[in-house]
């Protein structure tokens, strides 16, 4: 089995970039690969829990959740989330908060990166 | 020369780097709003993606129910993948992934 | 595992979306990404302008004066100031009419002695294929 790392960087609502890494990361823990997942950007808007899950927009935190319960290392970009003031109280369980350079470590270790810039 | 998984999320593009790339082995592989490039044939003629020369073209089953296309509309070129095929694609098939 | 090579792709114009920023500041992280990694390994970034990305490198940005942030060319040149290659695609430079004399092809007013390297997409797929990872912005 292999180590698959993203990096994703669109917003929670507004683009389904997210919701897919998301999805495919489980697909991807359902074949017993280690996955890692770098929040950065508008990506974010995932490091503020007890976000209502109206079925107007995209909710990816239960499934976040489930997946950090199997393994997967979910990192948040610090300075991105504070300056749109998401704090450290306000990240959701077993979320980590971290500088830029975590997600540039893990890139050399890992097997395989899927690097979602944005759009 | 590189074994290249390409992830195209769009429908209208701006950028041309996808034109000007090159690969021992490429898979293009169609999500989000890039499905559309395996179903709709705009004035008659196929998405000028699926020209790529020596390209494997994918695209994603959910995707495509998500927007009204099923199996009979997609491209011959095209194969359906679901989430658990991509993952495969990219551990084992290809060495690097760009999504543009 | 020693150095790992990767190449940011940057192919989209700056302001309007963040993901030119967002290159440019992740590759410059690589600097402190040794924290997090065992002895002996390091990440070696390239930043290359590509597409409508080239905009990005047009000189005398307004950025802090205008919106009060910090501008793209700012962060280009800190790259430079920590040698931290910075590339431009010649011939999107042309497609758009840029000239070197339009773009930022040095850091000397921060005391950097690397400078903006122009090159050939070929240049640029040869470093595409050569490197472990891309990350496209």
């Amino acid at each position: 089995m292999g180590e698959l790392t993203f990096g994703v960087f669109s917003s929670l609502v507004g683009s389904m970039s997210l919701d897919f890494a998301f999805k495919l990361a489980e697909a991807g823990i359902a074949k017993g690969h280690k996955v890692n997942m770098w929040l950065s950007g508008n990506a974010v808007m995932m490091a503020k829990k007890g976000q209502k899950p109206f079925k107007d927009y995209s909710h990816n935190e239960k499934l976040m959740k489930e997946l950090m319960s199997k393994g997967m290392e979910v990192t948040v970009c610090e300075a991105c989330a504070e300056a749109r003031g998401y704090h450290k109280e306000d990240v959701p369980e077993g979320m980590k908060r971290a500088s830029m350079d975590w997600y540039l470590a893990k890139t050399v270790k890992t097997d395989k990166l899927l690097h979602i810039g944005g759009e | 020369m590189m074994k290249l998984a390409v992830f195209l999320s769009d429908w209208r593009r701006t950028e041309d780097s996808f034109e000007r790339m090159k690969a021992e082995k490429m898979g293009v592989i169609l999500v989000g709003n890039g499905v559309y490039h395996a179903v709709v044939k705009e004035n008659g003629k196929d998405s000028p993606v699926l020209s790529k020369s020596g390209a494997n073209f994918y695209v994603l089953s959910d995707d495509l129910t998500t927007r009204g296309f099923t199996a009979a509309n997609v491209n011959s070129k095209v194969k359906i993948v679901s989430y658990g095929d991509i993952v495969d694609l990219i551990m084992n098939d290809y060495e690097k992934t760009a999504w543009l | 595992m020693g150095a790992v090579n990767l190449l940011f792709v940057v192919q989209r114009p700056p302001y309007k979306s963040e993901n030119a920023r967002l290159a440019l500041t992740h590759a410059i992280a690589s600097q402190t990404a040794e924290i997090y990694m065992d002895d002996g390994d390091s990440v070696v970034p390239i930043i290359v302008f590509v597409g409508d990305g080239v905009l990005n490198m047009v000189k005398d940005q307004q950025a802090m004066k205008v919106y009060g942030v910090t501008s793209t060319e700012s962060h280009i040149k800190s790259c430079l100031l920590i040698d931290l290659p910075v590339w431009v695609c010649k011939e999107d430079m042309t497609r758009l009419g840029l000239k070197e004399e339009n773009v930022i092809t040095d850091a000397e007013d921060m005391g950097a002695e690397l400078k903006t390297k122009f090159v050939s997409f070929a240049d640029i797929q040869k470093e595409m294929e050569s490197v472990k990872h891309l990350l496209f912005f």
